[in-house]
């Protein structure tokens, strides 16, 4: 197996891996449903791109300018989860991420649908799959401290008070607003850092990178590995990584290999959704998983509305 | 130019025209939604199942066939999906997210092997869909448009007699009401939820048959397009206002028919998607349009 390969292979576990805790960090300890993290990943990935590409940006700095245009392409998200939750709230994310992604693909500063290619690398040489892989270790590590410290922390009680009951908290002195907007605002930012280093790895953009597919691939990771767990995001995520590349060592036509990747995808979600809702790392008596909350107030905050009943 | 009334007329009847196998995905998650309690967002995996199994009846055994086929794959599968998806996830008492997901993934899994088995190039169910055209007054009026129009509107009419004048349509509303209280009275909510499933699916391949005898489509197409516009006309009408969600349907319709006047066809989509989310945040209720109507009209009566 050339080492090019497994290098790779483990780029793409570790910029998922960042997506899927940042991703977690707002479904599983904000308890909110985001379809549109992916979408963040494409914002960053297209900011650093256009900002290295046509003003001659630094990419460290491109990098971080993307992380900061991702936290604030997240306000109005954040602001639209102050009014709606649950259901509505999914249908409202996924509206931004189709809307988002139709803009791509029909201007000419993203390259619309033909994508941005030759997008400056962040290394240059034989060596650059493994600078880059370790760049981007160094990011999962440095933001699983974060999140740990976050979660551990009392921000990160408030915001699991947050989660299993809003309107106690806002009665305790708290503010959603600002929780929301703040882990809102962080998990994207990491999202659009992931994406600027995709954008500087792997050279080359396009719209179809970043639509519900990706969304559905993201929520996979989160489920199978666990929502609400630390390590879980970072499990699910090379799990998901690693386990369709089995396909590939079939010499399958990509027309072929694409949807049955898919397919091994879709399969696992429900798997893991039926037999064990609490993923890989969720323990079973409310250590995180699909059922450390129940979701119930957002649904009996809507009249008429309980798929439980 | 573009003021001529002959123009705006037959964007109105063309909006109308294309709007129809929207208006009955929009009814059949409408419904769903008040009689299950679900967002079913696998209504996309619905649409792939009926025309995939269409697609691969209507060449060789002709459309009524495959008709006949994509109901009952359709059906089945819908069934199913209630039976072993729904029904557990409910007794486990499972969050919306788990819905969500659930849903969201099954239709994501029906794309992804319609892919497999027909690839991603547009497919049209019959070789020619090009009707005879005639003309009514300045409009003209395909033979697809008044099929269209005329099935839909024949099948919320089928559909509003079902609910109002059979036993079973009022079964299946006081299930909508209160799932308990309908129990109590003998009325069992897995028979209502399966009926709900049924008529969904019966209306969903019905209006893929439209769909697909009218224009190429590809199966990712179930999930971004179709459903969102039904998302949006249920968002709308508000949940539980079946018929109202018909409504909104024909309205984003024209109104997407209309917004070629102001821009770029390419970006009618995204009108659709801020709609729905301008929507969703400012009427999370739906839009009532009696009380929109009657504030003016009080207003004027004071006066």
């Amino acid at each position: 197996m050339p080492v090019q390969y497994l290098i790779t292979l483990a780029t793409l576990a570790a910029l998922s891996g960042l997506l899927a805790i940042s991703l977690n960090l707002v479904l599983g300890y904000g308890g909110l449903l985001s379809v549109a993290h992916p979408m963040f990943y494409g914002i960053g990935a297209y900011t650093s791109a256009i900002l290295a590409m046509h003003a001659g940006v630094p990419l460290p700095v491109a990098a971080v300018a993307a992380a900061l245009v991702c936290a604030l392409a997240s306000a109005p998200l954040a602001v639209c989860s102050l009014r709606v939750s649950g259901d509505y709230f999914v249908i409202v994310s996924m509206g931004f991420q189709l809307g988002v992604l139709q803009i791509i693909n029909n201007i000419d500063l993203t390259g619309a649908t033909g994508g941005l290619s030759n997008i400056p690398a962040l290394f240059d040489g034989p060596s650059r799959g493994a600078l880059s892989l370790g760049i981007l270790l160094l990011a999962v590590a440095a933001v699983m401290v974060l999140i740990q410290s976050i979660i551990h922390g009392p921000f990160g009680r408030a915001l699991t008070a947050m989660r299993n009951d809003e309107d106690a908290l806002a009665m305790l002195g708290r503010d959603p607003m600002r929780m929301k907007m703040s882990i809102f605002a962080l998990s994207s930012a990491i999202a659009g850092f992931a994406g600027a280093l995709y954008a500087h790895i792997f050279q080359y953009l396009s719209p179809t990178q970043f639509g519900l597919e990706t969304s559905t691939a993201l929520l996979t990771m989160v489920v199978v590995g666990g929502t609400a767990t630390i390590w879980g995001p970072l499990l699910g995520a090379l799990v998901i990584t690693v386990v369709p590349q089995a396909i590939q060592f079939l010499q399958l036509p990509v027309s072929v290999s694409a949807p049955l990747q898919g397919i091994i995808f879709s399969l696992l979600v429900l798997l893991f959704l039926f037999l064990r809702p609490q993923g890989l790392m969720g323990g079973s008596r409310g250590g995180g998983g699909l059922d450390a909350w129940s979701g119930r107030r957002l649904i009996a905050a809507r009249p008429g509305m309980n798929p439980a009943a | 130019m573009i003021w001529n009334p002959a123009i705006l007329a037959q964007l109105a009847w063309t909006g109308l025209s294309n709007a129809s196998f929207t208006c009955l995905f929009a009814i059949s998650l409408a419904l769903v939604l008040k009689v299950n309690r679900v967002w079913n967002f696998a209504q996309a995996g619905m649409m792939v199942v009926s025309y995939g199994c269409m697609l691969a009846i209507a060449r060789p055994l002709g459309l009524p066939t495959a008709l006949g086929f994509g109901l009952i794959a359709t059906i089945g599968f819908s069934l199913a999906l209630e039976r072993y998806g729904f029904r557990p996830l409910r007794r486990r008492g499972s969050s919306s997210l788990t819905f969500f997901i659930f849903t969201l993934v099954v239709s994501q899994f029906c794309t992804y092997v319609a892919e497999l088995i027909f690839g991603t190039e547009p497919t049209t169910l019959i070789d020619d869909v090009v009707t005879p055209i005639s003309m009514i007054g300045d409009v003209a009026v395909s033979g697809w448009d008044l099929r269209a129009v005329g099935v839909t509107t024949a099948l919320a009419l089928m559909l509003a007699g079902f609910l109002r004048l059979t036993r079973w349509g009022q079964r299946l509303i006081a299930v909508a009401d209160s799932p308990d209280l309908a129990e109590l009275y003998g009325t069992s909510r897995d028979t209502a939820y399966a009926v709900g499933m049924t008529l969904a699916a019966i209306l969903t391949t019905i209006g893929m048959l439209l769909l697909g005898t009218k224009a190429a489509t590809v199966p990712a197409s179930a999930l971004q397009e179709f459903l969102v516009q039904a998302l949006l006309a249920t968002i709308l009408a508000g949940v539980g206002n079946i018929f109202a969600a018909a409504v909104a349907a024909v309205v984003v319709g024209v109104g997407q028919s209309f917004a070629v006047l102001f821009m770029a066809s390419k970006w009618t989509p995204l009108l659709v998607y801020a709609l729905m989310a301008v929507a969703i945040v400012l009427f999370p209720a739906g839009v009532n349009v009696r009380a929109v109507l009657r504030i003016p009209s009080l207003a004027w009566a004071r006066r």
